[in-house]
């Protein structure tokens, strides 16, 4: 498996310093967990962030917060931390990124013939909103723009546009300068990661007609 | 710009002498007199109560402090600097020096958490234990040996001691410190036009020194 498309230096620094919106960074999280290539990116930053650490303004605690920290350590906390307790896992999560173990998957939604998807449960309000998204072998999508920006990385199966040939663990950035009409590759279903800001805007007269009953 | 900001940025410029000048490349970083992975590996191997206070004395205002500059509030701050201290020394011996720096194995665990809280809201059930899950490598370990694992490390290090130390700068006020482009200008005494154009360049040198290594 080979990665071919990577996100922009500039996604993968936020998500490196943990400063990217919740939605995006669960995708780029998929990404990066599959990418040797941006991981070590991402490692590369990491060892700035150290450097950033070192050099910040320190900020007095509270009084006595090393003896709390140590009543706590010392205390039974140390030895039984609470045990996690990840999401359990369906029978159709076989695959999905670790990350998703962190959040509740809602329930399957119709949204078109081929086409149909399940939100990422994400608490708080942040500025995008995840889903995975499942499309039949051979779905043609609409031709569409989007308002803001979308975040894919593709799970399973593979799907293709003016930009190239997207298959597992490639990242696809659509934003409002990018018009395009992915085609499901015909061999398998496509699963993809999500994170989308704004809305989807679907071209042309059909398009228009059908958008308002295309909630994504 | 306000006092405080201005007060702010002179204190750095004189704490820091030439910013330039402190921060040449990662690998001959004077400052590195104290062995913080030594003290982990104390805490991993002895619960070390000292070293372990040393960390704290050192690390603790200063994950606070970078929290706090990096959009906290105080008493997020606050809490995730004692929980990343409190995970410091639970996980110690979970530290490799071999694959990570200390202080980037710190700065993982903090920012960790701060995701991590945001990520809780209302469920701190699922914290803690699994914000290492972050972006393991899947699956994790099987194709990953130990040894990869270093030679990663290795490369990541390589091209950091290569990236020019302006560049590597700029990076760090940019993305991990989140100052504004106009503060960076003054901070560095630079144009505006040139910090925008030397954090875009700096992010594709990176990106090819590392792409350098298969």
């Amino acid at each position: 498996m080979t990665i071919e498309h990577h996100p922009p230096e500039e996604l993968l620094a936020r998500f490196a310093a943990g400063r990217l919106d919740q939605a995006e960074h669960i995708v780029m999280s998929a990404h990066v967990s599959m990418c040797v290539r941006c991981r070590r990116f991402v490692a590369a930053f990491e060892r700035l962030g150290g450097a950033a650490l070192e050099a910040a303004e320190p900020a007095a605690l509270a009084a006595g917060a090393f003896d709390a920290v140590m009543a706590r350590i010392g205390g039974g906390e140390a030895a039984s931390p609470a045990p996690a307790v990840p999401r359990p896992r369906r029978a159709d999560d076989a695959g999905l990124p670790k990350v998703l173990d962190l959040y509740d998957i809602g329930r399957v939604r119709r949204i078109a013939p081929g086409l149909s998807m399940r939100p990422i449960m994400i608490p708080g309000a942040g500025k995008s909103r995840a889903f995975l998204l499942r499309s039949e072998p051979g779905t043609r999508m609409l031709e569409h723009t989007h308002t803001e920006t979308e975040l894919t990385c593709v799970l399973e199966g593979s799907f293709s546009h003016e930009g190239g040939h997207f298959g597992p663990g490639d990242f696809d950035l659509g934003d409002d300068t990018i018009d395009h009409r992915p085609i499901v590759g015909a061999d398998m279903p496509c699963v993809c990661l999500v994170a989308m800001s704004g809305k989807l805007r679907i071209n042309g007269l059909l398009g228009r007609l059908i958008e308002p009953f295309i909630r994504l | 710009m306000s006092v405080l900001l201005q007060r702010q940025i002179s204190g750095h410029a004189r704490r820091s002498g030439s910013i330039a000048k402190r921060w040449p490349r990662v690998k001959e970083r004077p400052e590195i007199a104290v062995d913080w992975a030594g003290l982990i590996g104390q805490i991993a191997l002895r619960r070390d109560r000292e070293a372990y206070r040393r960390l704290f004395e050192f690390f603790a205002p200063r994950i606070k402090g970078y929290l706090m500059r990096t959009g906290s509030s105080e008493a997020e701050a606050e809490e995730i600097a004692q929980e990343a201290m409190i995970a410091l020394w639970r996980k110690a011996d979970r530290f490799d020096p071999a694959t990570s720096g200390a202080v980037a194995w710190i700065f993982t665990i903090a920012r960790n958490l701060r995701i991590d809280a945001v990520r809780r809201g209302r469920r701190a059930e699922r914290m803690l234990q699994v914000v290492e899950a972050e972006y393991l490598p899947e699956p994790v370990e099987s194709t990953e040996s130990a040894f990869s694992r270093s030679q990663e490390a290795g490369h990541v290090e390589f091209a950091l001691q290569r990236l020019p130390a302006q560049q590597s700068e700029v990076i760090r006020l940019s993305y991990l410190e989140e100052r504004p482009h106009s503060e960076i200008a003054e901070l560095l005494g630079i144009p505006l036009g040139t910090v925008k154009s030397r954090v875009r360049l700096a992010m594709s040198r990176l990106r090819e020194l590392l792409d350098v290594l298969k």
